[in-house]
């Protein structure tokens, strides 16, 4: 049984000048057995780090890392029955694929050459590089490297994957191909996956759950759609989801929300949820903002064009407050996306409906939601099982 | 500014189609002649080398000593003969294996002393590894001059490495009891070169994807492992270029063995060679010249056969 715990995981850097910088603080994550966890987060929020630590590359400063009920922390990394794949695939350049693959097994099992040379000619079949056995890591192209690191890890077949921004170094259409085919390969080997990235396309196409870790603590932990719809706090509502989420700061002031240039009657239900904090933010996703002929409800707002972005399938629309265009630079500006047939102008004034079932509410201090959107039944209840 | 460079472009046609000395061609002459005159220049004194070191010693004096000796089809120009270099070869081979002895077992042991050591300094991570390193550097600082009284004192009383050697020398037909003198200086040589060979090593290890490293700890391999099956492989453009550095250095080395070597059959070939062809009765110069093209000789094989390596190494 290969179930991971992240038990209060800490990581302190002791800096040159003697002062510290804690990367990673107080972690706790369970990732169960053949599950695909996704830690995602900006640069620098720890994430890399506490990949590291679980492979044992870096000593962890409090807290305990657990597979399968045993202890890790004083393990040495070959000891962990853990295999990683690396940003830049680091791959040994004087060896062939072949002796690239053969390596780890040569240096930590008992095996007789014979049954290596059938176990990576196995995993090459299945990572459909049989045929590049015999070449260089610098005669192969990007998207082979990669394959040849995979393999590397999945020959082994260790307890647990663990993946450093793999797909990074490739170009985007090779990227959503090694997407799916690392899924298939993780589905079909059933073995528990810790994948870091800082994309959130691929953390919400890719995981059974996601991470997200802002500066090094553990923001949530939730399957895709919890995190798209439930999300805890205004940093992974802002993290997750692409163009990200529209904030406003706005006071609450008896049962209305007053913003810069705005006002949002809430309902009583939706009012009770804030209780007495005054100072919120107001969040709601561009695909929930629709254009609307004429304003005929008190959450429909008059507002002009700033910008289209044409993406095909659909615009991104950037409007501000207000029905006359200025060449001022706005003082707040939100997203709606439309379908791609619908034509807006830049410029024109148009009517944006932000319905009050879409909208998150959030403590402006601390960034906690207050007030999660409704959701229909069946997507709710999807959103439960995942 | 445009009209000035389409005339001046016209103008170099033209000279080129009027004549070959004209203004562009002109330049041209006088840039072969001064590469011409550099070249000879530099050339001359091998040359000059060569060519007295095929001559009779009996006719050299008198000649040009750059010309060929071709009596008696010329007059006066001396008389060609290989027997110089039979001399030379013959008086200078017992420094010349002393200095094989010496060189090849110094050169691969500081090579791979310094990359051992530079691994464990740059890619293995330890306390207190930086204070290690700054002794290194300092010692490549430490000057020749200062080292001689030191050095003699400390092969010849210190470390008793003649009575230690004794025994082996009895026990061993191959070895000499004299080799013991080889043995300190490869010590020596060794000690000396580490430094140099360590930072040459360490400049390059630096530049090994720590990526790559961690990816073979996860794969099982231990830190002597790691070296033996990554990073040694990795590293033998820089092997090259140490096994050059220090086969020249030590090949041309006279300071040390002077001062361990002294005098007496562990002579190697610098030794010898400021004695050949000295008597009372005058200077030999055609088996001087021989002499020294022929302990020159070793170095130059090094070159052309790790060359091309070497100059990989380099662009590393």
């Amino acid at each position: 049984m290969a179930e991971l715990t992240l038990d209060a995981v800490t990581k302190v850097f002791q800096e040159g000048d003697g002062s510290e910088v804690v990367a990673v603080d107080d972690v706790n994550i369970d990732i169960g057995d053949g599950e695909f966890l996704v830690l995602v987060g900006p640069s620098g929020c720890g994430k890399s780090t506490t990949l590291r630590m679980i492979a044992g590359l870096e000593t962890i400063s409090s807290g305990e890392i657990r597979l399968g009920g045993s202890r890790l922390n004083e393990k040495q990394p070959a000891e962990r029955d853990i295999a990683m794949v690396f940003q830049s695939y680091a791959l040994y350049p004087h060896m062939t694929v072949r002796q690239n693959m053969s390596f780890g097994l040569e240096e930590s099992t008992d095996l007789d050459d014979d049954t290596i040379r059938e176990t990576v000619t196995d995993a090459a079949t299945t990572m459909g590089i049989e045929n590049l056995l015999d070449r260089k890591p610098g005669e192969l192209s990007g998207g082979q490297q990669q394959r040849v690191a995979l393999g590397r890890a999945i020959v082994r077949d260790p307890e647990v994957f663990l993946m450093d921004e793999p797909l990074s170094n490739l170009d985007a259409k090779l990227r959503a191909g090694m997407r799916t085919e690392i899924q298939r390969l993780q589905e079909d080997l059933d073995v528990t996956t810790v994948y870091v990235t800082h994309d959130q396309t691929e953390a919400m196409t890719m995981g059974d759950r996601i991470a997200v870790l802002d500066d090094g603590e553990l923001m949530q932990v939730g399957s895709p759609l919890e995190l798209y719809h439930r999300p805890a706090n205004q940093f992974v509502a802002g993290f997750i989801g692409d163009p990200s989420m529209n904030f406003f700061d706005v006071s609450h002031e008896g049962g209305t929300l007053v913003g810069d240039g705005f006002e949002y009657p809430l309902s009583s239900d939706v009012a009770s949820d804030l209780g007495e904090t005054t100072d919120c933010v107001l969040g709601v996703r561009p695909e929930d903002v629709s254009l609307v002929e004429s304003a005929t409800d008190a959450h429909d707002f008059r507002t002009t064009v700033e910008v289209v972005e044409p993406m095909g399938n659909e615009n991104n629309v950037y409007l501000s407050f207000g029905d006359e265009p200025s060449d001022e630079e706005p003082d707040q500006r939100f997203v709606a996306t439309v379908g791609g047939l619908r034509r807006v102008e830049r410029d024109s004034t148009v009517v944006a409906r932000i319905p009050e079932d879409s909208v998150h509410l959030f403590d402006a201090a601390t960034g906690d939601a207050l007030h999660n959107r409704v959701l229909e039944e069946d997507v709710e209840t999807q959103a439960t099982i995942n | 500014m445009s009209q000035q460079v389409a005339t001046e472009g016209t103008t170099d046609e033209t000279d080129r189609e009027t004549g070959l000395l004209g203004g562009y061609g002109l330049r041209r002459v006088v840039l072969y002649a001064i590469l011409l005159a550099m070249g000879v220049f530099y050339l001359v004194p091998i040359e000059t080398g060569v060519m007295t070191a095929f001559t009779d010693p009996a006719s050299y004096t008198g000649r040009a000593p750059f010309l060929p000796p071709l009596e008696p089809l010329v007059a006066n120009s001396g008389e060609f003969s290989i027997q110089p270099w039979q001399n030379a070869v013959s008086g200078l081979s017992q420094g010349l294996l002393n200095s094989m002895i010496l060189v090849i077992p110094a050169t691969v042991l500081s090579g791979l002393l310094g990359s051992m050591a530079a691994y464990g300094l740059t890619n293995v991570h330890w306390r207190g590894q930086l204070a290690i390193y700054m002794l290194f550097v300092a010692g490549i600082f430490i000057p020749y001059q200062a080292v001689l009284v030191p050095l003699t004192q400390f092969w010849y009383n210190v470390v008793p490495l003649r009575t230690m050697f004794e025994p082996v020398g009895m026990a061993l037909p191959i070895i000499e009891p004299y080799h013991w003198k080889l043995v300190a200086l490869i010590v020596t040589h060794v000690a000396y070169g580490l430094p140099i060979c360590t930072l040459l090593f360490r400049a390059h290890y630096k530049k090994l994807s720590d990526e790559m490293l961690e990816a073979a700890r996860l794969d099982g391999a231990s830190v002597t492992r790691i070296y033996r099956r990554i990073v040694l492989p990795l590293s033998i453009p820089m092997f090259a270029v140490v096994f050059i550095y220090q086969f020249t250095q030590i090949w041309n080395d006279l300071l040390f063995a002077l001062t361990i070597v002294q005098f007496g059959d562990a002579a190697v070939v610098t030794q010898e060679l400021v004695g050949i062809g000295v008597s009372q009765s005058g200077t030999n110069f055609p088996l001087r010249m021989a002499a020294a093209l022929v302990a020159a000789l070793p170095t130059l094989v090094v070159y052309v056969f790790f060359g091309d390596k070497f100059a990989r190494g380099v662009a590393a």
